[in-house]
């Protein structure tokens, strides 16, 4: 049921995407800031979800709280003249490769052990 | 999969649908943005880059116009100047030049005649033997006179006075008088010697010595004194 309403929130988002008016070029940094905050909250979510510690007001306010605040520094960079937006996609960028790092891991993990009891069983069996 | 339909799980099927839904859109944005930004091949620059480089390319764009400004004020400074220069100076050069001759302050040569006129013993010149030959010179196209050395000019008064001939400023003269007049030689003195109305003859015939003389270089000193101009204004034409 997650996975469904996972692809058809994507295949509209696709779709509004698309047919939504052009950003003007000022405002694509703080979008781009925007997306990749969001996208650090996705992988958050995910990892948190493997971990079964997944909750859904924490992943909310995480997607929308981060991109929130990601604009709103980099807003404020461009105000003091301080590239800003750059720290945020370090830590956000930075975040998102530990998240995916411990994704890997865990099914690497999974499916190492499936290849092990699958040995063992054989070789139980052939006892 | 298992599809159950409690509270729990729909709240959060809904919630993620939502935010797959707005993190796809705004992808598709921000890409959309960057595609078309590419298309139209407005450089990879942000916005402060090239503001700035606008403001550079502005600022040097003043610097040369407010250069070129200048060079074209001062070239048209200089056209203004050699304009003046060459025509209106030089015209008024010789305005003033043909002014300052015929005013009579200038030193004057050129070809023509003198005329002597002496005291004999029978009668004396007058100042208006003087005035009556002045004026047949004047006549007779004569463009400057002098009377023994003194330059005859247009407000020069010739008198008597108490037995010598003064010409006006001061100027006290006594016989011979010696009238230079430059002008066409041969006009003047067909003017001066005409039978019996001519002034020569006429004089001559009362008894009066006078004599013509014919000559080449003829120098005519320049009014000495300043005038003075203390009443005429010019008439403004509208």
């Amino acid at each position: 049921m997650i996975l469904i309403a996972i692809i058809v929130g994507c295949i509209v988002g696709a779709l509004i995407g698309l047919f939504a008016p052009m950003v003007s070029y000022t405002y694509s940094g703080y979008l781009a800031i925007a997306i990749i905050a969001a996208l650090d909250s996705v992988f958050g979510g995910i990892l948190a979800t493997l971990k079964k510690n997944f909750n859904l007001t924490i992943f909310i306010t995480g997607f929308f709280g981060n991109a929130i605040l990601a604009i709103l520094l980099t807003l404020l960079g461009q105000k003091l003249n301080v590239d800003i937006y750059l720290a945020a996609i370090v830590v956000f960028v930075g975040r998102i490769f530990t998240n995916l790092a411990i994704i890997r891991r865990y099914y690497v993990d999974m499916v190492m052990k499936k290849i092990e009891d699958r040995k063992e069983k054989k070789e139980t069996n052939n006892k | 999969m298992k599809l159950n339909f409690n509270k729990a799980n729909i709240t959060m099927s809904i919630s993620i649908l939502f935010v797959s839904m707005v993190l796809v859109a705004v992808l598709f944005i921000q890409y959309k943005t960057v595609e078309q930004v590419n298309e139209t091949d407005i450089e990879n620059l942000r916005d402060s880059e090239l503001s700035e480089l606008i403001s550079t390319w502005k600022s040097k764009y003043e610097e040369v116009n407010d250069q070129l400004q200048e060079t074209i004020s001062k070239i048209y400074e200089y056209k203004e100047k050699i304009a003046a220069n060459e025509e209106a100076s030089e015209l008024l050069d010789e305005e003033l030049k043909k002014s300052n001759l015929l005013l009579g302050t200038t030193e004057v040569t050129g070809e023509g005649v003198v005329i002597t006129l002496e005291d004999n013993k029978e009668t004396h010149i007058t100042a208006s033997n003087l005035i009556e030959l002045v004026n047949e010179l004047w006549s007779a196209g004569a463009e400057a006179i002098s009377i023994n050395g003194v330059r005859v000019i247009n407000t020069t008064e010739i008198v008597d006075v108490a037995g010598y001939i003064l010409i006006k400023p001061k100027q006290r003269i006594t016989s011979p008088y010696e009238v230079k007049a430059i002008g066409d030689q041969t006009y003047l003195t067909s003017t001066l010697c005409l039978k019996n109305s001519g002034f020569i003859d006429r004089y001559q015939n009362i008894g009066k010595t006078v004599s013509i003389e014919q000559q080449r270089n003829i120098k005519i000193p320049a009014y000495t004194d300043s005038i003075e101009i203390k009443y005429m204004q010019e008439v403004e034409e509208e």
